[in-house]
């Protein structure tokens, strides 16, 4: 009885496998097969499901256009979670699949260069619309950042507190992974060359709530302002509990910041802080305006930069398979890498020989619940 | 700001101690470790935050509704974990609540969102201000609310008949119900406790760092476990000891080294304590 069981198990599995492996090798003609990894759930859900709203959309706009090359694209979509560990094994199964020409995503740094090794074997695109660790897009040349580096993002930042806000005392708070170190690291640089000082440097771990010993320490080296590396629920949680504290001071933060939930989630609490962006909703441009009131219309929320920068990803991605001509996933590599001067809705594209685009920021702040371009 | 640090530190001590209480009566009675405690404390959280956004303001009854969900869903766990696997390897048990904590913490995702919720602010005034270190009523508040808790326990197990059942089932659940008492309806009782104990303090939490999500018990949840065996699992008021003591020890390792060690000392010194004393500060030697 055993025994037969075992061998009709065996024949189900052997004739499954074969038929997988029939439909997964089949190159289907018509279509250009994309994968999207992003973190559709956990705590960064609300830029997860901004980048999948954003491809979907960019999708369906190309495909009604007609697609590329006469083919339509196709989109799998995988929930890293925002856990690098889920990130890998996402890389895993789309570099197992044959029919897939290029990769988007992952939303975290820490993600993306966790599942880095992966793509670089197997040679595959990873096109990350927001990781800026700066050794991200330098540490394979099948990685490239939409977003840019910190390397240029934090210079903004530094420029504006010292020589705007004249901040000449700071404190940094950030997160411990691959991306706060390097954030702040960067942000520390640029104020120093600038003349400004650095009182304190304080971290935590993801997942924390309780910011009231970090903060209580920090409080005792009188800085003029308080600088975060922090995405925007923790940036709203740290606000928060600093009020609560009655401790006020000036904020600026990394653009990780700039998100509606930032002001949902702090309320009050986060008036005043100061952040910056490649991508602004409320952006005169018309281009920009007829995407946010399609993207409103489509989802029911304002779509933050994320959103823009993976809509960016689908064209430039697209851009470039019309330039290579064909799928060929080197052939698209190189045409990707030579992208110059691309016009994305956050700001125009061209990588550099180390595959990060160079973007220009503009300085927000929150004034009265309301992002505001800082003049 | 060492007094600030450390009154920092028994406020985020209250929570670990009444997460602590938790795990000593579980852990009394059937010497078994709830892992799903962090999801109750969630949940909890939840059903503070869904009264005060959606029925009433009211503090009293977001604890209170903290409570039952707490109560209720620690009931359904013993059922299912611990009444239904007994008799079978109390690894079966353990696992089982693995399940549970994996299941809560999903389906809560699912159902109200990954993102975090913002929890209103609540007595967060300043109650009172020695030498530049801020009180608020909220902290006084937890405090209060820990000793009343551990007060209640200790009436209810050595003053009530209800207690001397529940001491009698720990001490030797096999002879109890061969005296004829209701072992079952005892242990149900003391697992749906512990249960409504975290839910209430999910809610405190919640109010506390004014912030709810999925996630949110599982840090609260080790550390609560970690003070109960630091202060000695097999006793209400050791877990109590236990609770501020960590919370002491963290606040205070971040004040005199980086915050990034904070679990880094605390976990450092629990170990080394554990190697000296291993049934805790209170705890007595037991066999197991």
């Amino acid at each position: 009885m055993k025994k037969k069981l075992i061998s009709l198990i065996s024949t189900v599995l052997l004739v499954s496998s074969g038929f997988a492996a029939w439909a997964a090798g089949t190159p289907n003609s018509s279509i250009i097969h994309i994968a999207l990894t992003a973190p559709i759930t956990g705590d960064y859900a609300e830029y997860g499901n901004n980048f999948k709203h954003s491809v979907e959309m960019a999708i369906d706009e190309i495909n009604a256009n007609g697609g590329v090359l006469n083919k339509k694209f196709e989109l799998s979509v995988g929930d890293s979670k925002g856990d690098p560990k889920e990130s890998a094994m996402l890389a895993q199964k789309w570099t197992s699949d044959s029919t897939i020409v290029a990769q988007i995503g992952d939303f975290t740094s820490t993600c993306c260069m966790a599942a880095q090794p992966i793509y670089n074997r197997a040679g595959m695109i990873q096109l990350s619309p927001t990781a800026s660790h700066t050794k991200f897009a330098s540490g394979s040349k099948w990685s490239f950042s939409v977003y840019g580096s910190q390397y240029w993002e934090q210079p903004v930042m530094a420029a504006l507190a010292v020589d705007k806000l004249k901040f000449k005392n700071m404190a940094l708070l950030y997160i411990n992974n691959d991306w706060g170190v390097d954030t702040q690291k960067s942000f520390k640089e640029n104020f120093e060359k600038r003349g400004g000082k650095i009182v304190a440097t304080e971290s935590y771990f993801q997942g924390e709530t309780d910011f009231n010993a970090v903060l209580t320490k920090l409080k005792e080296f009188k800085p003029d302002a308080l600088f975060l590396a922090t995405m925007y629920n923790d940036g709203a949680l740290i606000s928060k509990q600093r009020e609560k504290m009655s401790w006020n001071l000036p904020v600026i933060g990394a653009s990780a910041l700039y998100s509606p939930q930032l002001i949902q989630l702090g309320g009050t609490a986060v008036n005043g802080i100061y952040s910056n962006v490649s991508f602004f909703a409320k952006d005169p441009d018309p281009r920009i305006q007829a995407y946010v009131s399609t993207f409103e219309k489509k989802f029911g929320n304002t779509p933050n930069f994320a959103a823009a920068l993976a809509y960016d990803c689908v064209y430039i991605l697209a851009d470039a398979i019309k330039r290579a001509g064909s799928v060929d996933r080197n052939a698209v590599r190189d045409a990707l890498a030579s992208s110059k001067d691309f016009k994305g809705l956050a700001g125009s594209i061209t990588f550099t020989a180390e595959r990060n685009a160079i973007k220009t920021y503009k300085p927000v702040q929150v004034i009265n619940g309301e992002f505001q371009l800082v003049e | 700001m060492f007094l600030q640090q450390l009154i920092n530190g028994i406020a985020q001590g209250s929570l670990f101690a009444l997460i602590a209480i938790s795990f000593s009566l579980v852990w009394g009675l059937l010497r078994m470790v709830n892992f799903a405690m962090g999801e109750l404390y969630m949940l909890g959280a939840y059903a503070g935050w869904l009264v005060v956004m959606h029925v009433t303001p009211n503090l009293g009854v977001a604890l209170f509704a903290g409570f039952m969900v707490g109560w209720i869903v620690g009931w359904l766990i013993e059922k299912v974990a611990f009444k239904a696997m007994r008799g079978v390897p109390h690894i079966a048990s353990l696992v089982c609540t693995i399940g549970f904590s994996f299941f809560l913490k999903e389906t809560a995702s699912t159902l109200f969102g990954a993102e975090t919720k913002s929890m209103p602010s609540y007595y967060s005034q300043t109650a009172f201000t020695i030498a530049e270190a801020n009180i608020s009523w909220l902290q006084v508040l937890m405090v209060a609310v820990a000793i009343i808790m551990m007060v209640l326990l200790q009436l209810l197990f050595y003053r009530t008949k209800v207690g001397l059942a529940v001491r009698a089932v720990a001490l030797d659940y096999r002879t109890a119900s061969l005296m004829g008492m209701k072992v079952d309806r005892v242990t149900s009782l003391a697992f749906s406790l512990s249960g409504a104990l975290v839910g209430f303090v999910g809610v405190l939490a919640a109010i506390y760092y004014n912030a709810v999500n999925a996630g949110m018990g599982f840090v609260p949840a080790i550390k609560g476990f970690t003070a109960a065996v630091f202060g000695g699992i097999t006793s209400i008021p050791g877990a109590i000891l236990g609770g501020y003591l960590l919370g002491a020890i963290e606040n205070l390792s971040v004040k005199f080294m980086s915050s990034g060690y904070r679990d880094f000392v605390s976990f450092l010194i629990l170990i080394i304590f554990l190697l000296f004393r291993p049934n805790g500060i209170l705890g007595k030697k037991t066999k197991l």
